[in-house]
């Protein structure tokens, strides 16, 4: 017994011996350990292919030394990366470099906190605007251009602040970084990005059946309410899109809960159906929209009296629009006006009307109400804002973040819509009744306005980069199957026209280097170190003629030979 | 570049041994095989050590200086002595004077402490691209030690080969010795207790060493007057 355990200790010890050699090994092959000065994390600027040309930011990876806008005129910036932070940005700047092509190793934009989710918060900062359009600015200038270098965006902290000082210290002297003077050196490991192969738009509807009286067998007219929840931006890893859409769906799915409570019960159910429609692929005009419209069959589509848009409903004060393509004189129209308004008036709140005709000729889509009308399906959109954006404009880029959204404008605009559908639906119309008081159990419930705008304002949802899977459109999968009888999702294709290429954040590593001077100047001090300490011991140990006779060639030789 | 620095600070680190190995006549009394030996002692030495220290020593969560925990390793720390006992006494060594016999011993053993301690963090630390002067320090260091585990060896040999001492010195020589046998406790003790900063404490080692490889020069020359 007490050999087996001798013999079971030592194969113990030839195991540990075993595993200290695997460790040594693993250790030697270890090539770069992450002992970086810093590292962050960064969003890349899009990539995309629109209708042949190249768009956005063509490279990801990045190992270069680190500049700042204090870099001394002259100097060569094409292996060096440019750090701006966006309160020192100047457009004009940016603009000549991007316009005139100059080479440059890579751009690296400092957003200030108050764009981030985490710690945006309510910090008051009181150039929000200035920073907001001067972003928006940057944004279109960076989507529009083809930069043959990296652009990455990425949030102030305090590493970088203090990575960022030292940088503007050295250019001050004038000392920019090379290999040979030390200073930062960034680095993004990344491979190079790939086309997104096939992305996939998904609407998603949920349906809400009406009461039939008993013995009609006519089909019940729908009413159609619809936002875009997908987003696009200068980088898609931030694209959040609070207003632009965050607050349509938000108000959508409200609106939704609100329904599914009054139709619940059959004495209060409604003579409509109602169509909840969460569609994608909004920036690229309409696209899915479109899809969607056509997959109905023709009597569904003949079946909707009119369809509401919900567009960027989230940041106003007490002005909204409603944006129509079919002229203000037709009958509908009015009737759809003059619900909205009497509500509006007796909360407060000016609504006006816009016209824009379509022009079917024009792919452009501005609005999702025009892709309605394409079809000939009476549409309006609900927005605040009055004039029409251009393509990729308004799309819920960085500049659209949490904090520029107000909960109580979407509030009241749920009541707006949810009122005005309700005196339609139950045949109201210009009679004073409140069916969604506010206290009542009918009422609007801001707790869950604000939670679903919070995960909106944290999930980045371009189309090309959401999987069918993804876990945000089963959410809102199961959000509209909670408050509807039937939901359907659609799978499409996002047209050719648009190609996406991945590789959309990374880690940055900031590493403080030094120059290869510096390592000269050492081998030369440890070289005359080690001769002296050679000299030293040879003095000491053997004498001063030793030492001596080191250096001279032995005569002893020659004079044997002879 | 980053290559580069790793060889510098290897150089520094492992070449004065080297320096030492072939500038004093231990080079020419081929007393290669006694550093060789000296240097399996020293890490079946550690291997001792670090069972112990497994076994005995609790792991704490703060960095701070516990007394207990440090006399621990004091006395774990004479393990070492044990095992330069063994490799200048037990080891079969060919004909070389006792002169030479601790200075190859001492070598050997500092040889392995660098090598053991030194190169996996050198290899793996200073190859990155960012810089630290942590491994010049620990490469001076490496130097310190050197000196330290030649006078080790000396006043070693001084207590267990040499049989006919001074009387008066032999106080003096157990102190010595106590001294440097104990510094890394004394070091760890001013790291974590005192808080010094890495530079502050090798550049107290390489003073004390210096000092301490003088005064084992003085007890070791004392010793070889001839003796009445």
């Amino acid at each position: 017994m007490a050999l087996s355990k001798n013999s079971g200790g030592h194969r113990g010890m030839q195991e540990s011996m075993y595993s200290v050699i695997a460790l040594v090994f693993i250790l030697v092959a270890c090539v770069e350990l992450c002992d970086a000065a810093a590292a962050i994390d960064v969003y890349r600027l899009i990539q995309y292919d629109m209708s042949g040309s190249a768009y956005g930011s063509r490279f990801a990876a990045l190992n270069h030394h680190a500049a700042s806008l204090h870099f001394p005129p002259g100097a060569d910036l094409s292996r060096a990366v440019l750090i701006i932070p966006l309160r020192e940005l100047n457009i004009t700047f940016v603009r000549e470099y991007i316009n005139q092509k100059k080479p440059l190793g890579g751009l690296l934009f400092l957003l200030p906190d108050i764009f981030s989710f985490e710690n945006g918060g309510n910090k008051q900062v009181h150039e929000k605007e200035q920073l907001k359009n001067l972003l928006a600015e940057l944004e279109q200038l960076l989507i529009h251009a083809n930069i043959p270098y990296p652009v990455y965006f990425a949030f102030e902290n305090d590493e970088i602040d203090t990575v960022l000082a030292d940088i503007k210290k050295n250019d001050a002297i004038g000392q920019p970084a090379t290999a040979t003077t030390g200073g930062y050196k960034l680095v993004i490991p990344t491979p190079e990005p790939k086309k997104v192969a096939s992305p996939t738009i998904t609407n998603i509807q949920g349906w809400l059946s009406g009461l039939k009286a008993d013995g009609d067998t006519n089909q019940l007219p729908t009413i159609a309410i619809v936002a875009s929840y997908d987003t696009f931006g200068a980088a898609p890893a931030l694209s959040v899109g609070s207003d632009s859409n965050g607050s349509g769906v938000v108000a959508l799915l409200e609106i939704a809960r609100l329904f599914s409570l009054l139709y619940s019960n059959p004495k209060t159910r409604g003579r409509y159906n109602l169509l909840f429609g969460l569609t994608s692929g909004g920036p690229y005009n309409y696209n899915g929209t479109q899809k969607w419209l056509r997959s109905f069959d023709q009597r569904l589509r003949e079946s909707i009296d009119y369809a509401i848009c919900l567009n960027s409903i989230g940041s106003w004060d007490n002005e909204l629009w409603i944006h129509v393509s079919k002229p203000p004189e037709n009958g509908y129209i009015k009737q759809i006006f003059e619900g909205f308004s009497n509500v509006a008036e007796e909360m407060d709140i000016k609504v006006g009307l816009k016209h824009k005709k379509i022009n079917i000729s024009n792919p452009r889509v501005a609005r999702e109400h025009e892709q309605f009308s394409r079809l000939r399906v009476t549409a309006a959109t609900l927005s605040e804002i009055s004039t029409a954006p251009e393509l990729l404009q308004g799309t819920g880029g960085l500049y659209d973040s949490r904090q520029f959204v107000n909960e109580t404008a979407i509030t009241r605009g749920v009541k707006l819509v949810a009122e005005s559908l309700a005196r339609h639906i139950y045949g109201h119309q210009g009679k004073n009744v409140q069916i969604f008081a506010d206290g009542g159990s009918l009422a609007v419930n801001p707790a869950y306005i604000q939670s679903w705008l919070d995960l909106l304002s944290q999930t980045p949802r371009v189309a090309p980069f959401l999987s069918k899977n993804d876990p945000f459109v089963m959410a809102l999968k199961k959000e509209l199957t909670d408050h509807t009888d039937e939901v359907n999702m659609q799978h499409e294709v996002l047209e050719g026209v648009f190609t996406f290429y991945d590789s959309t954040s990374a880690r940055l590593n900031i590493y403080q280097v030094a120059s290869v001077t510096f390592d000269l100047l050492l081998l030369l001090v440890l070289g005359s170190y080690l001769i002296v300490l050679f000299s030293f011991l040879v003095i000491t140990t053997r004498g001063l003629d030793d030492l001596i006779s080191l250096f001279r060639r032995p005569p002893s030789r020659k004079v044997k030979t002879a | 570049m980053t290559m580069f620095h790793f060889f510098n600070c290897a150089i520094l680190t492992f070449g004065p041994h080297a320096v030492y190995y072939s500038a004093t006549p231990l080079s020419e009394y081929d007393t290669l095989g006694t550093s060789v030996k000296a240097a399996l002692v020293y890490l079946g030495t550690a291997l001792v050590k670090l069972v112990c220290l497994a076994t005995f020593l609790q792991v704490s969560e703060n960095d701070g200086f516990d007394p207990y925990q440090e006399l621990l390793k004091a006395l774990i720390g004479f393990i070492d002595v044990a095992g330069l006992y063994f490799a200048l006494t037990q080891l079969t060594h060919r004909n070389i004077s006792q002169n030479h016999k601790f200075q190859a011993v001492g070598l050997g053993w500092a040889f392995a402490d660098s090598v053991l301690h030194r190169l996996a963090p050198l290899w793996v630390g200073a190859r990155g691209l960012e810089f630290t002067w942590d491994y010049i320090l620990q490469g001076l260091e490496a130097n310190a030690n050197l000196v330290l585990s030649i006078s080790l060896a000396a006043l070693g040999s001084l207590i267990w080969l040499r049989k006919n001492k001074p009387k008066t010195l032999i106080p003096i020589i157990y102190a010595c010795a106590g001294i440097v046998a104990t510094m890394p406790s004394i070091t760890s003790y001013l790291r974590r207790g005192l808080g010094w900063h890495f530079p502050k404490v090798v550049g107290f080692e390489l003073f004390t060493s210096l000092v301490m490889a003088f005064i084992s020069w003085q007890l070791f020359s004392a010793c070889q007057r001839p003796y009445v």
